[in-house]
């Protein structure tokens, strides 16, 4: 008999994916565009460009599990455009819109093909297959030293922008912004459907002619296409990459992010990388204790907000936005 | 010869300790289906509790290693109570509260004693020789606590009362609560058992490789893999896989360097794993 308190049926994935409105989606992207003109600050936009491709990975991360699928080997695939990126880059000289979409290429592809056997895994299996795979791959790449520097690192990757900070600012904003975007479209599309029925039920799914196997497949393809250029922007971005930036802490910070934004609407990953990666930066004058705060956020949410900061608001201002018409329960 | 004793001790002494510290991990999630992911951080505590005891309190290093396996004991009582106990049911909040927890526990021993690798005192020093082999004395002592704590623990749960609970809640909560057994204090138990465990591995281990903050990282990994490749509600496989993964670990580094050996052995882990999802000893088959 079936144990009650059974991890694999429990590991929730994205439910219907709430919305928010365009308005807020445009005022977001209409402040972080033009800051800049206002104030100065080189730091800021360093922090900020990190925080895009944090968002850019978290995103795609939670376009995986609104198939079903909770992968655990997202930072890995951010490594692996990273590594692809930073290998043509410096070893055959590529330029950068060649070599940017390449590692998006490359993780997706490496994504299918091991999607392809771990597909059939449910639920907490496929979790830590693809966490060990994750890790496999890590070591791998540390392994061949001679072409992708070990675990000291790859150097010598040309930038993409010389000079200041600024375009690549804008690079990265467009970059996630068109990505995020297009990661929407897939989901509230008839395939982001798709994917919400196998999530639902894969077998109710099946029986009503929806190919699970290649959905599931196609999902995975999707999020590591974006891991991948995420990872790749990374590698011209920052210059030197090594395999411990990519390691199963990152992932396992990439699901917090998620978590901690809200699994369930997609401006929760958006929400999540924000506050979880810029408020450690905003208290590094605590050095040390800075990771106290990382730690606040998320006893925060598990006992205050468990279905992520997202539902704030509506801890804070219950009788908001008017009453539902439905009648349901909320 | 004098290599493969060394590897043949190697060997033993990573099962052992890997064994020791899944096994823990393995009693919640089997009971509670909870991925402890703190489970590392509890395992590095140990060593810098037995660490602050030796270096800052002077105590000697057998009385530091019991009262830090005591003590993140009583632990793991409190921690299953606040924050395991709350969230069985719940993936996403409990790998939260795991990571909040680690992240905790990291931070304090960084701020308390920097993030460089400290030393404890070695068990025992010394060597004893047999003809042409040589093996240090602090190896067979680890080895010996390790042995003799395994099989304590096989015995304890098998043949005692509370053993046999702890199997029946992990076959089956509701059965096992419908017969009378208080879910509660077992999986306290249980938890107070396997925090020690994983303590008492930090202990040792630390001894042999040095400590720091995050040493438990690589450890979790290494349980996890042993827990899944058992096999959920198995403890049998543990130690099998616990075995595979020590002579893994052991024997890929002499054959390849070091990150291939990595590579290698994570890849037979995910081979088995396709071949095998749910495990080979599981109760899920």
């Amino acid at each position: 008999m079936k144990n009650e308190a059974s991890p694999s049926t429990n590991i929730q994935t994205a439910t219907a994916g709430k919305r928010w409105s365009a308005a807020s989606y445009g005022g977001l992207l209409a402040v972080l565009a033009l800051w800049p003109v206002f104030y100065r600050s080189t730091y800021l936009m360093h922090v900020l460009i990190l925080c895009f491709i944090y968002v850019l990975a978290s995103v795609s991360l939670r376009t995986i599990t609104v198939s079903g699928q909770f992968p655990l080997a997202h930072g890995a695939f951010m490594g692996i455009g990273a590594y692809i990126a930073g290998m043509a880059s410096k070893w055959l000289g590529w330029p950068g819109w060649i070599t940017i979409p390449g590692g998006a290429l490359g993780a997706m592809i490496i994504g299918v093909i091991i999607g392809y056997p771990f597909a059939r895994l449910r639920a907490l299996y496929y979790a830590m297959g693809s966490l060990f795979f994750g890790i496999g791959v890590l070591n791998f790449i540390a392994a061949f030293g001679k072409y992708t520097g070990g675990y000291s690192g790859l150097m010598g990757i040309h930038p993409i922008f010389v000079g200041s900070k600024m375009p690549y600012y804008y690079f990265f904003l467009g970059l996630t912004f068109v990505s995020a975007l297009a990661l929407y479209r897939f989901e509230f599309s008839r395939i982001g459907d798709n994917w919400k029925a196998i999530a639902q039920s894969h077998l109710v799914a099946s029986s009503v002619g929806i190919n699970e196997g290649f959905y599931r497949i196609f999902a995975v393809g999707v999020g590591c296409f974006f891991a991948g250029l995420a990872g790749a922007g990374y590698a011209h971005y920052n210059l030197v990459i090594s395999s411990s930036s990519f390691s199963f802490l990152a992932t396992l910070w990439l699901v917090m992010y998620v978590l901690v934004g809200g699994i369930d609407s997609f401006g929760g990953p958006i929400v999540g990388t924000f506050i979880l990666f810029l408020v450690p930066e905003m208290v590094r004058d605590l050095k040390y204790y800075s990771p106290f705060v990382s730690v606040a956020v998320l006893v925060l949410v598990v006992y205050l907000v468990p279905k992520g900061l997202v539902g704030l608001p509506r801890l804070l201002w219950p009788n908001a936005g008017g009453q539902r018409t439905t009648g349901k329960e909320d | 010869m004098g290599q493969a004793v060394a590897t043949i001790s190697n060997i033993v002494i990573l099962s052992s300790m890997y064994i020791l510290v899944a096994l823990g991990f393995a009693f919640l999630f089997n009971m509670l289906g909870l991925l402890n992911l703190a489970h590392g951080a509890i395992y590095m505590i140990g060593a810098y509790i037995a660490f602050i005891l030796i270096a800052a309190l002077g105590f000697p290093f057998w009385a530091s290693l019991v009262l830090a396996t005591v003590v993140v004991a009583l632990l793991g009582v409190l921690l299953e109570r606040i924050c395991f106990r709350p969230f069985v049911g719940d993936f996403n909040r409990s790998v939260m509260i795991c990571v909040a927890l680690t992240v905790l526990f990291q931070t304090m021993v960084n701020i308390m004693a920097g993030a460089k690798t400290l030393a404890l005192p070695p068990i025992a020093r010394g060597v004893l020789r047999f003809g042409p082999v040589s093996l240090s004395y602090e190896r067979i002592i680890t080895f010996v606590i390790g042995f003799v704590l395994l099989v304590a623990f096989v015995l304890f749960v098998n043949k005692t009362k509370w053993g046999q609970q702890m199997q029946a809640i992990a076959q089956n909560t509701d059965g096992a609560s419908l017969q009378g057994i208080s879910v509660h204090k077992i999986s306290a138990l249980a938890s107070a058992l396997g925090c020690g465990l994983a303590a008492l591995a930090g202990c040792l281990m630390g001894a042999f490789l040095g400590i720091g903050p995050f040493m438990g990282d690589q450890m979790l990994v290494k349980a996890l893999i042993l827990v899944i490749l058992a096999g959920i509600g198995s403890i049998g496989g543990i130690f099998l896989a616990g075995l595979l993964m020590g002579a893994l670990n052991a024997v890929l580094p002499l054959v390849t360097n070091g990150a291939a050996s990595e590579a290698v052995a994570v890849a037979v882990v995910v081979v088995l794993l396709l071949i095998r999802p749910k495990g080979f000893f599981g109760h899920e088959a």
